[in-house]
């Protein structure tokens, strides 16, 4: 491969990851459990605001749960999902592009290196550009895109901490499966978060999208198979899952995306996933009426100007 | 230009299309006034606070959260095992220890600006020429400042005796492996001074990164590492720089000759009075152990507004200022 030249790069001898050794530490080896019920979500962090130079910004966050605290271990037990979301425009396209009736939207996400437990390159890879697209057809069905003739707007997703794949100890014991289905809790929180960070701008839309997760796991010890609400992947065995990008008050499904074997439950894993994303929906509610009161929502509404940014006095301009 | 305040309402602009049609004219409006408030309300000299929050990130060593006014730094340094085997151009054994770093090239930072955190720093392209600059002067501060003991990144194992060896030698100490430190540093926000604050997130993290205890596995013939958080440890600092930067404002142009012009120093520039001043100053400091504090690096570029006597003066004030201070 050849070098970034625009980046600092490895040494030459190229590096591996610390391999920890498990031999007379066995108490450290140990599979988080799932301490909610099956119906119930993560708690959630979700505000607006988070970056004053862009047009729209909002920060998700599930936060630790207790039951995972390190023990005194040095490899984490869980990931806690950190996004971070941005969101340029609209603004005018450049002057060479074609002409477009609607606001073109474009989507990125990207992992941050520190995001997973492998370090990830600078470089986008496939991953994270099938999530882009993903984003982008759940928010290509809410935004008013005729509002905004001639104009782009960027959606810019930083995930700083994302779902992991499985439990860790797994690939420790050696055994290889790893589904990917950390992808499906990292998709859900970018729907919810560019939602929140889009109505920031000030963008319109239908409706408020949200993402939601669930799972069909199966219990390694009753052989019984249940459906769980936002799966944590190291917690479940997890034999199928399904993401959502839903609006309530339309009950309009914008972006759904079902992977593994489900047998005959599709319809009521959906039905989940809905659910989810219903749950997720008060805390997006509560985040925008949030930075609404931020902002003096009775103002914007009337359409004065922001208030201005700079806390200086007013100084006399002549010259 | 506008005609102020004192003008019929038509004429008049609001504060932020002023700065936005004029943005020279209108900081030096604000300068001028004879108590010189910038139109961030800040004073000349006042440095904005950085909140530090250490530590948040599950996947790392060692990370920091810095935010210093509008401007948000996360910094995440994640270490990796580098075998001494695998390099192609050992060092050579008379090489000075504080070399060594910078030899294997085992401190790797980038900075990233393309995560949206500004609309001048879209993603999708290379990274641009201030984050490239970025990341070499951080690169380059690290490897000037021997801030972290090169003992800190060897694993070594003890080599019981072969045959070969003569009989009454002790065991050898080889280095077998070298810590690499991936230090990924990325701006969350962005309004101005990205070295002060991409620098501060990089010390902090450096201060609660940990390694864990390494060793050679002579059966496996690779480096394993021991999961228990008692028996890591801590990276040794040895000094904490701080990083400092003034942009100056000038009234002078080609056309105006140097002593009409006014100018004026502004400590911590946000986003706004970067893009209007040309010349910037970024001064390295370090303080010691035994209290007095020396320059490390002192970058200038642009403008010809700072002399050395007013390098001098500024000195004084840094060396004396207990701003900058706020990181401990």
């Amino acid at each position: 491969m050849q070098a970034d030249r625009r980046r600092i790069n490895a040494p030459a001898g190229g590096t591996a990851a610390p391999v920890f050794t498990f031999t007379g530490n066995e108490d450290l080896l140990q599979r988080p459990t799932r301490t909610r019920k099956a119906d119930e979500h993560r708690k959630i962090f979700l505000r607006t605001k988070v970056v004053p130079s862009a047009s729209g910004s909002a920060y998700y966050e599930i936060p630790p749960a207790k039951s995972t605290s390190s023990n005194g271990n040095l490899v984490p037990a869980a990931s806690n999902l950190k996004i971070t979301c941005t969101v340029h425009g609209p603004r005018p396209l450049p002057r060479n592009a074609a002409f477009s009736p609607n606001l073109l939207l474009s989507t990125h996400v990207k992992f941050a290196p520190f995001a997973t437990r492998q370090r990830r390159g600078y470089i986008r890879d496939a991953s994270e550009r099938d999530l882009g697209v993903h984003l982008e057809t759940a928010l290509r069905g809410v935004i008013i895109g005729e509002r905004w003739p001639k104009s782009g707007c960027e959606v810019v997703i930083t995930v700083l901490e994302g779902e992991e794949d499985g439990w860790w100890g797994d690939q420790q014991q050696g055994s290889e499966k790893s589904g990917g289905w950390g992808m499906m809790s990292v998709l859900a929180g970018c729907i919810t978060v560019a939602s929140a960070a889009l109505i920031d701008a000030g963008i319109d839309c239908v409706d408020m999208v949200s993402g939601g997760t669930a799972a069909l796991v199966r219990n390694p010890e009753s052989k019984t198979e249940e459906v769980v609400l936002d799966p944590s992947p190291p917690e479940h065995e997890i034999k199928a899952a399904c993401v959502v990008a839903y609006l309530q008050s339309r009950d309009e499904i914008t972006e759904m995306w079902m992977k593994g074997e489900v047998g005959e439950g599709t319809e009521f894993l959906t039905d989940q996933a809905v659910k989810s994303a219903m749950m997720t929906r008060t805390v997006l509610v509560e985040a925008v009426k949030e930075g609404l009161e931020v902002e003096g929502a009775v103002e914007s509404f009337n359409g004065a100007p922001k208030a201005a940014k700079g806390k200086g006095k007013d100084v006399d301009m002549t010259d | 230009m506008a005609n102020g305040t004192t003008a019929s309402s038509g004429l008049s602009f609001p504060r932020e299309t002023f700065a936005k049609l004029t943005p020279g004219p209108y900081l030096h409006a604000h300068l001028k006034q004879p108590s010189s408030i910038r139109p961030n309300g800040r004073q000349l000299d006042e440095h904005r606070i950085p909140t530090v929050n250490a530590g948040s990130l599950t996947h790392s060593n060692g990370s920091a959260v810095v935010r210093c006014g509008d401007t948000a730094i996360v910094c995440g340094v994640r270490a990796e095992i580098l075998l001494a085997s695998d390099l192609p151009h050992p060092p050579p054994d008379d090489l000075d220890d504080d070399d060594l770093v910078e030899h294997l090239g085992i401190l790797v930072p980038n900075v990233e600006l393309s995560t949206g955190c500004s609309p001048a720093h879209l993603p999708g392209n290379p990274p641009g020429p201030l984050a490239q600059s970025l990341t070499y002067r951080i690169l380059a501060l690290l490897h000037s400042s021997d801030i972290i003991d090169p003992n800190d990144l060897r694993i070594k194992h003890l080599e019981a005796n072969t045959d070969e060896d003569l009989p009454d030698e002790g065991p050898r100490q080889v280095t077998k492996a070298y810590w690499v430190l991936y230090i990924d540093i990325l701006a969350i926000a962005l309004d101005g001074n990205a070295i002060d604050t991409a620098w501060t997130a990089t010390m902090a993290a450096f201060q609660n990164t940990i390694l864990p205890k390494a060793h050679w596995d002579q059966d496996r013939e690779m480096i394993v590492c021991s999961p228990r958080l008692a028996e890591a440890t801590g990276l040794r600092l040895r000094d904490m720089p701080v990083a400092s930067t003034s942009a100056i404002f000038t009234t002078a142009s080609p056309l105006k000759s140097g002593d009409q012009a006014e100018s004026w120093v502004l400590a911590d520039p946000d986003g706004f009075e970067e893009d209007v001043c040309a010349e910037t100053l970024t001064v390295v400091l370090v303080s010691r152990r035994d209290g007095t504090k020396s320059l490390l690096r002192v970058e200038k570029s642009g403008g010809a507004v700072v002399t050395t006597d007013l390098l001098a003066r500024y000195y004084q004030y840094w060396v004396t200022s207990e701003a900058h201070s706020a990181l401990a």
